[in-house]
This record gives structure tokens, sequence and C-alpha cells, in this order.
């Protein structure tokens, strides 16, 4: 029976796995049988239910409950190794230690590849080496995850600061630092990225983001920095925006008139 | 667009001490885990305190994370087990009780939202395995591989129970005066005729 052969095949509909056949049976089948379409409706409407939010005491709670661990981390370390090689534990509470840890590891990099000149040890060092950097960037691309994510201004800031320490474009830190810009709740803050994501006009995903935020951007400051970069980055993609804040009177007279100027350089 | 850190590589950071990464965790799951205890239980209290309960769980056995172990149904799995613990806590299963059910929707509500509120009458009017398997399937998006790795279950039979709970939920549905399900899609479908 028809409705038999659906009961096999809809568990592979839902995720759209069917062959191409069988995709042909059931779009015929769903056709004619309406306790089938009834069924394919009621699991439609499931996957389609909107999530539920906890409330924000969920959160607060949670954090206290990492807060306990941290601290119960620290004093069972301290009670074992008198403090040595707990730090790891808080390390991403207190970014400073991280960044301490891969300023060690950087060191320690450098060491290497200076130390052993040739033969066994050296490709066994070569190694080494490409083990520790690759632990190095992911180190530096989590401080300043971990640090752009923190309450308070200041550090955010300094996870701005950190970025400029890798030494290639990261797609992860460049996003987050445009996030940054786009969403930050203090103008430094969003100054600083921006400032940062200046040496980075050769990123097709800078340049874009950098044209979308101008679009959500909200303080002068910041759009005059935005419309002067890209100018100096000779970005023509940006001119439907420019127009638009040129011509948009809620926007700041300062920032029209930059936008007006932006669009004869650019044009 | 940007790669997210893999839920894995998170948790093994988590696992070897770094407690703060699990904050990143959070966030992702906790909209997810929280409506799935939701539907399950019907109880919001309920459902905050399971969902604290399984960070807690990740943070204590965190030394358990296998690497290479998939991140999303290790969490369910532990999800899972603490819904379980609290039933057996409370020494009572927890079942549908009409009191936890969401008041039928006055009639100047949409229909759309009338709709889900008895879709939500029905779901917890299912059997728990039952509701428990459509709503991991359905609701949660999961493949039925990481259904099946989680119940214990082979892929076929996790399939087969999909489609009997769906069954199911469908003639709860309908006795509780929602009327035959439609949905725009299917509708389309019909139109198509």
């Amino acid at each position: 029976m028809d409705c038999d052969r659906m009961a096999k095949l809809l568990p592979d509909y839902w995720r759209g796995a069917l062959q191409a056949q069988d995709a042909e049976f059931v779009a015929a089948h769903l056709k004619v049988c309406p306790a089938c379409q009834e069924l394919v409706a009621l699991g439609e409407s499931l996957a389609e239910l909107p999530p539920e939010q906890p409330s924000p005491a969920l959160r607060e709670r949670f954090h206290a409950i990492l807060d306990a661990y941290e601290e119960g981390r620290d004093e069972a370390s301290q009670r074992v190794s008198g403090g040595l090689g707990c730090g790891r534990n808080r390390m991403w509470a207190r970014p400073a230690v991280a960044m301490g840890a891969a300023a060690v590891l950087l060191v320690a990099v450098g060491f290497l590849a200076g130390h052993y000149q040739s033969g066994d040890e050296a490709a066994h060092a070569q190694q080494e080496i490409a083990g520790m950097q690759w632990e190095l960037t992911n180190m530096r691309q989590l401080v300043v995850l971990s640090m752009l994510q923190q309450d308070s201004a200041s550090q955010r800031l300094q996870g701005v600061n950190w970025s400029r320490r890798q030494p290639k474009a990261d797609p992860m830190i460049l996003g987050a630092l445009l996030h940054t810009l786009r969403y930050d709740s203090s103008v430094d803050v969003r100054l600083a990225a921006l400032d940062a994501l200046s040496r980075y006009g050769d990123q097709r995903q800078v340049r874009q983001g950098l044209t979308e935020a101008l679009e959500s951007q909200q303080s002068p400051l910041v759009q005059v920095e935005l419309i002067d970069l890209l100018v100096a980055w000779r970005d023509g993609s940006a001119l439907d925006q420019l127009h638009q804040i040129e011509q948009d009177k809620n926007v700041d007279p300062a920032v029209r008139e930059r936008a007006r100027r932006a669009i004869d350089q650019l044009s | 667009m940007t790669r997210p850190v893999p839920d894995e590589e998170l948790m093994m950071l988590v696992r070897g001490g770094a407690g703060e990464m699990l904050g990143v965790l959070f966030d992702r799951y906790q909209v997810p885990l929280f409506s799935f205890y939701t539907r399950l239980t019907g109880d919001r209290a309920a459902s905050e305190d399971l969902v604290q309960e399984v960070f807690t769980r990740i943070l204590k056995y965190r030394r358990s994370y296998r690497p290479g172990t998939a991140f999303r149904p290790w969490i369910y799995k532990i999800a899972r087990n603490a819904h379980a613990d609290l039933a057996r806590r409370r020494r009572t299963e927890v079942e549908f009780k009409p009191e936890m059910a969401p008041p039928i929707l006055p009639n100047d509500t949409t229909a759309a939202s009338q709709q889900e509120a008895l879709l939500y009458r029905a779901l917890l009017e299912l059997p728990e395995a039952k509701r428990e398997v459509l709503l991991l399937s359905r609701f949660q998006g999961l493949p039925y591989s990481e259904i099946a790795e989680l119940t214990g279950c082979p892929v076929g039979a996790v399939k087969v129970r999909v489609h009997r709970a769906l069954q199911e939920l469908r003639e709860i549905f309908v006795r509780l005066g929602g009327g035959r399900p439609t949905n725009n899609k299917v509708a389309g479908v019909n139109h198509g005729l």
C-alpha cells in the first residue's frame, strides 16, 4: 500500500535525503492522500515551533556555578601544587595570563627554530615548532575571541589590541572584529576595532563588512572614520550606502558632508 | 562568513580546565536544551533546573569527554540522563498533567498561535518516550544517526518510532479539536492538483 511506502520514506523526506524516484512518488502521493498530507503538515509544524526562551536568571545561575567551579579548582590546585600549573583553568577569566602563556610559547618557538640547525634533531624540532605554532595561533584566536566577549569595555579594548598581534589575517578574528565594529556598545571599542581592521584592506570579507557597518552605524565619529577608510581604499562598492547617508536628514550634517566628499572622490 | 570554533574544540579546552570556554557552549545550547525540556516536561521552572544540571555535569564529568566524540549527541545524552534522574528523584514519572498544559488561547488570537498551543498540548499527551523521539527528530532537528546513538537503537528503528509517534500525535491533535492538521507547504502541494 502506498501509505506504507510513505511511512518508510517520510523520515528521509524530512531531511531532503530522498532519491529522485522516491521524491517523485512522495510528491504524487501527497496530492491524493489526505492522511499523509496531515502527517506531513504536522511534522512541518513541529519543526517550525518557535524555540522557548529561558529567563535571564538561568545565565546568572550558570555563571555562579562556573565561578564556584573555578574558585574550587584554584584552591584545589594550589593545595596540590602550590599554585604552579593551575593557571590554565583561570586562563580565560584572566586574559593577561593567557597573553603571558602565548608569549612564552612564542619565545619557545623562536628558541627551537634557532637552536636546531640540521639532521634528525632539526626534523624533530620542525615538527614541534609546527605543533607549537598551531597551538599559538589557536591560543591567540581564543584569547581575542574571549576578550571581545568580556563585559568590561577596557577588556574588550585589550582584546582588540591583542588581535593586532596576529601575524596573518584570521577569518575568525576578522569576523569578531567586524561584529565588534557593528554592535559593541562602546564607541571607543568600535573605533579601536575599525583601526585594527584598517590593516586588512586587501581582504574582501573586511571591505564588505565595513560597507555593511556603514549602514547601521549611529556614532558620527565612527561613521566619519569608516568613510575615510573606504575612501583611502578607493572602495567604490560603498557608493550606494554613501548616497543614502548623504541624503538622510537624520544623519549628522558633518557626516553627510563627509559622505558627499567621499562620493566625489570615489565616483 | 567566519567559521565558528567547533563545539568539540571548545569542549576539549573545557576538558583541559578552561572552564570559561563552557560559556560559549552555554550560549549555543541553553535555548535548544531549554526548548527541548519545556516541550518534554511542560514545566519551565524544572526545565531551567535541568539545563543548569546539564552544565554542572559537564564540568563535573568533563574528563569523561573523549577526543573525537561528537559533542551534540554527548550533551543530549547528559540531558536525557539528567531528566531521567530528576524523574526518578521525584518518584513520579514526569508525564502529562492537565495543569501543566498551556491554556487554550482565546478565539481572538491568530489561528496560527491557536494551532501552536494545540500542538503543544497534543505533544504533552503523547507517551514520554514517543514525545522525546519526536522532539529530538523534528523539533531539535537531530540526525537519525545521532538519535540512534543517544537511544541505543538502530537507525531504522528510530525512523519507525518517529513515524509512529507522529501518527499518534495526529490522532491526539484531532481529538483535542485541532481539526485536520494543515500547513502552507503541504496545502501548496494540494493546490497544485
